[in-house]
C-alpha cells in the first residue's frame, strides 16, 4: 500500500471520526433508548407508558421493540443479540426466572451504582419475592416491572348454574368439571387446561403439584426427586386425563391458547396467569365478559395450595451505550405509578403491596384483593445460571408424558438423569 | 482443466490468467469470510469448553471431550436417527412427486403460467411459513385434517402430539415444500431431451411407458442426480418445518440433528458441545455429497 493511499485513508477516517463526534453531540441532546418486550407482555400498554415518559422527558426518545410470543422464544432471540455483545438494545424485559443466568453471563448492567444511596430503600418497597429474584450475589440485576402468578380461572356462570362453589382441591375440580360437562352436553366444552406444549409454562405444570404435595425440586442445591412426591404431578394429570377433564390435545396447548379457549367459551377451568383477566373482560371478541371468577389454584388438600411465581423485570443491557439514561427509564418503569397504570390497563399484578388496595385498581380487578396473598406465597422455579437447560429437560419430559409417549416413571427417570448432570 | 491448456502459456495468456485471478479475488475473500472462517472457528470451538452461561469456567482446551460426550449422548443418537428417517422418506418422496409434477408441467398446455406458478409457489414460500401452515392443518381442534375426519364420522387424531402421526405430518409438509424445487430441476432436464427421440420411438411403435423408461428416465439421470444431491443436503439440515410444526415434540420424538444443535448452542449457550455436534453433521454431509459426486463423475449420464 502506498503512503499516499494511507494518507488519504487517514484523512477520510478523520472526517468520519469528526462526523461521529458531531453525531454524539447531537445524541446527547436527544437520547434514543430501545426497549425490548415480548408480544404477550402487552407492548401496547408499554407504548402508552413510555409515551408518558417521553412527554415528561423531551430529550429522550424511547422505541419499543416487540419479539417472541413466548418466554423461551424471546430468550432465544436475546441470546444471539447479547452473545454477540450487540448494543442495539438498551433495556430488556426479562422473565423472573432469568436474572441468575443474566448475572452469570454478565449481560445485565448491575444497577447498584445508578440507585446509589437509595438502593436499599428502593428495593425495600417491592414484594419480598421480587426483591430476592432481582438481587443476585448482592447486586441488583434488574428492577421488577410487574408481578405474576398462576391462578384458577373459572366460569362463574356455569358453576352458579350447577350449584357449585369454586374448587379448593383437585378432586373438587375434577368432580365439578365432570358434573358441568355432563349436564351441559356441549361437545366443545372442556373441563380444565394448563400449559402442556414444550414451552416454559409447562415447567409449572410439573412444579405446582410437586409443591402442593409438600416437596421442592431442590434441597440444599441437590436434586430432590427420588421420593413419592415427585410422582404426584404425573398421577394428578393422568387422573384428570383419564376422567376426560383435560382435553386429548393437552400436549399441544401453550399458555395463550388457554386464554383463547376460555375467551371462546370453551373452557370451564384454566390454570393461567394474571394478564388473562383483562383480555377476558375487555377483548371485543370475548364471549365470557362478566362470567369469569379468579381464585387461588387448588391443592391436593384445601390447606396446601401452591402456585408458580412469574412476572417481568426491566434489565439494562451491559452493552448499552446509554446506561445512565436507560437506568433512569428502568426506575420509572418500576415505579408505583406505572404499576398502577399497568394494573388498570392490562390487569398486570403490581410488585408493590400498596397498589393492590388502590381503589381504582380494585375497581378494574376486583379479584386483586385475593391475589396479594397468592403472589406473596408463590414459589420460584429453580434458580440457576443453566436454567434454560433445566427448563428444557422438564418441559420436554412433561410434554412427552402428557402426549402419552412416556409413562410417568419414564418421564421422571429421564428428567432425574439429565437434571442430575446439572445439579451435581 | 486439461493438461493441454496448462503447459506453455503465452505471455498474453499469463496476464489474462492473472487478471482472472484478480477478478476472482473479491468473491474468494467474501467466501472465505462467510464460509471458511466460520468453519475454522467452529472446528476450533469444538475442541474447547465454551458455555456462555458459565463464563467463569473460561474456554479451556478439552481435546475430543465434546466428541466423546456426543457418542454417549442418547439425545444425539435419537436426533441422528430422526434425521436419517426424514432423509429416507422425504428424499425419494420429493423426487417421485417432483418427477410427476415436472412431467405434468412439461405437457404442451396452451396456457403455461398457472402450472409454472403452481410449481414455483411452494418453493418460494419461506420454510417456516410452510411449517406454520401445516401446523394449522393438523391442529387438533381447528385443523382441516381433523375437520375432514369428523366430517367422515371418525374420531379426530392427535396429529402433532403422537410421534408416528407427527412424523407423518412433518414428512408430508417437507415433501410438499421440496418437491417443487425437484420439479424445477427435472423440468429443465426434460426440456433438453430432443423431441426427435420420441418421434423415432413413436415410429418404432414404442408405448408411452416404454418411451418413459427408455428415453425420458435415462436422459434425465444427470438432472435426477443433481436434484438428489441438493434434496439430500437440505434433508440432512431439516430444521424449520419440524421446528414450526412440533418444536421437536412430543417430548423430543421429532427432533432433528439441526434442531438439537440449535437448541444446544442458541438455547443452552453451550457453544463447545454444539460446535462438536455441528462438525459431526458437517462431516456426514460432506461424506454423502462426495459419494454422490463420485457416482456422477464415474457415470456422467451415458446413453
Amino acid at each position: 500500500m502506498t503512503s499516499r493511499f494511507t494518507r488519504r485513508m487517514a484523512a477520510r477516517l478523520g472526517l468520519a471520526a469528526g462526523l461521529a463526534l458531531a453525531g454524539a453531540a447531537y445524541a446527547q441532546a436527544q437520547t434514543t433508548l430501545r426497549i425490548f418486550t415480548g408480544g404477550q407482555q402487552r407492548p401496547d400498554v408499554m407504548r402508552q407508558i413510555v409515551d408518558g415518559y417521553m412527554k415528561a422527558n423531551p430529550t429522550v426518545k424511547v422505541e419499543v421493540e416487540v419479539g417472541g410470543a413466548t418466554s423461551e422464544q424471546q430468550q432465544q432471540y436475546l441470546n444471539t443479540v447479547l452473545a454477540s455483545k450487540d448494543s442495539a438494545l438498551d433495556l430488556i424485559l426479562i422473565d423472573v426466572i432469568r436474572p441468575a443466568q443474566w448475572a452469570a453471563a454478565q449481560w445485565a448492567e448491575p444497577l447498584d451504582a445508578y440507585l446509589g444511596a437509595e438502593k436499599d430503600a428502593i428495593m425495600a418497597r417491592y414484594l419480598p419475592a421480587y426483591r430476592a429474584a432481582n438481587i443476585v450475589n448482592g447486586k441488583v440485576i434488574a428492577l421488577p416491572y410487574f408481578a405474576d402468578a398462576q391462578f384458577l380461572y373459572y366460569r362463574k356462570d356455569l358453576l352458579e348454574k350447577h350449584g357449585l362453589q369454586p374448587p379448593k382441591t383437585w378432586d373438587e375440580l375434577k368432580a365439578a368439571a365432570q358434573k358441568i360437562m355432563a349436564a351441559e352436553g356441549n361437545a366443545n366444552l372442556r373441563g380444565f387446561e394448563t400449559a402442556g406444549a414444550p414451552i416454559e409454562g409447562t415447567v409449572c405444570t410439573y412444579l405446582v403439584p410437586l409443591w402442593g404435595s409438600g416437596e421442592d425440586m431442590l434441597k440444599d442445591g441437590k436434586l430432590n426427586l427420588a421420593g413419592d412426591a415427585a410422582k404426584k404431578p404425573f398421577q394428578l394429570w393422568a387422573d384428570l386425563k383419564a376422567a376426560n377433564v383435560t382435553p386429548p390435545n393437552l400436549a399441544e396447548i401453550p399458555t395463550d391458547r388457554i386464554r383463547q379457549n376460555m375467551q371462546a367459551g370453551n373452557l370451564i377451568f384454566g390454570m393461567t396467569w394474571g394478564y388473562v383477566w383483562n383480555r377476558l373482560q375487555n377483548d371485543a371478541d370475548s364471549t365470557v365478559k362478566g362470567k369469569i371468577g379468579v381464585v387461588p389454584l387448588p391443592g391436593f388438600t384445601a390447606d396446601k395450595q401452591a402456585t408458580c411465581i412469574g412476572g417481568w423485570q426491566v434489565a439494562v443491557s451491559a452493552f448499552s451505550k446509554n446506561k445512565a439514561e436507560a437506568a433512569k427509564l428502568a426506575r420509572y418503569l418500576s415505579s408505583p405509578e406505572v404499576a398502577k397504570q399497568q394494573a388498570i390497563l392490562a390487569s398486570h399484578l403490581p410488585v408493590f403491596p400498596g397498589v393492590y388496595t388502590d381503589a381504582e385498581v380494585l375497581k378494574a380487578n376486583p379479584w386483586f384483593e385475593q391475589a396479594l396473598p397468592v403472589v406473596q406465597s408463590a414459589r420460584s422455579r429453580p434458580v440457576t445460571p443453566r436454567y434454560t437447560e433445566v427448563s428444557e429437560i422438564m418441559r420436554t419430559n412433561m410434554n412427552a408424558f402428557l402426549a402419552g409417549t412416556k409413562t410417568g416413571d419414564q418421564a421422571l427417570g429421564d428428567m432425574t438423569n439429565r437434571l442430575g448432570a446439572i445439579f451435581r | 482443466m486439461s493438461d493441454a491448456i496448462r503447459h506453455r502459456l503465452t505471455p498474453l495468456e499469463k496476464s489474462e490468467r492473472r487478471l482472472g485471478f484478480a477478478m476472482l479475488a473479491p468473491a474468494f475473500l467474501l467466501l472465505a469470510a462467510v464460509v471458511l472462517y466460520p468453519i475454522a472457528e467452529l472446528i476450533r470451538n469444538s475442541f474447547h469448553f465454551n458455555h456462555l452461561a458459565q463464563p467463569w469456567m473460561g474456554t479451556p482446551f478439552v481435546g475430543f471431550e465434546n466428541y466423546v460426550k456426543a457418542l454417549g449422548d442418547d439425545r444425539f443418537h435419537e436426533a441422528v436417527l430422526h434425521t436419517v428417517l426424514y432423509i429416507l422418506v422425504t428424499v425419494p418422496g420429493a423426487v417421485v412427486i417432483g418427477l410427476g409434477l415436472a412431467l405434468l408441467a412439461n405437457q404442451p398446455f396452451r396456457v403455461k403460467w398457472p402450472v409454472r406458478l403452481g410449481l414455483l409457489l411452494p418453493w418460494a414460500l419461506p420454510l417456516v411459513f410452510a411449517g406454520l401452515i401445516f401446523r394449522w392443518f393438523f391442529e387438533y381442534n381447528q385443523g382441516i385434517a381433523n375437520a375432514m375426519l369428523r366430517g367422515l364420522g371418525l374420531e379426530p387424531l392427535n396429529w402433532l402430539t403422537s410421534p408416528g402421526l407427527a412424523f407423518f405430518a412433518i414428512c408430508l409438509a417437507i415433501i410438499w415444500k421440496s418437491s417443487s424445487f425437484v420439479a424445477l430441476v427435472l423440468l429443465a432436464g426434460l426440456q433438453t431431451i430432443p423431441k426427435s427421440f420420441y418421434e423415432a420411438a413413436e415410429v418404432d411403435g414404442a408405448t408411452k411407458w416404454q418411451q418413459f423408461r427408455e428415453i425420458t428416465l435415462p436422459m434425465l439421470r444427470p438432472a435426477i442426480f443433481v436434484a438428489l444431491i441438493f434434496r439430500t443436503i437440505t434433508a440432512i439440515q431439516t430444521f424449520d418445518i419440524p421446528y414450526a410444526m412440533t418444536n421437536g415434540g412430543p417430548g423430543n420424538s421429532t427432533e432433528t440433528l439441526a434442531m438439537y444443535i440449535h437448541k444446544t448452542t442458541v438455547d443452552f449457550l453451550d457453544l463447545g458441545y454444539g460446535s462438536a455436534l455441528a462438525v459431526l453433521m458437517f462431516i456426514v454431509s460432506a461424506v454423502i455429497t462426495s459419494l454422490y459426486l463420485r457416482h456422477t463423475r464415474r457415470d456422467p449420464g451415458r446413453h
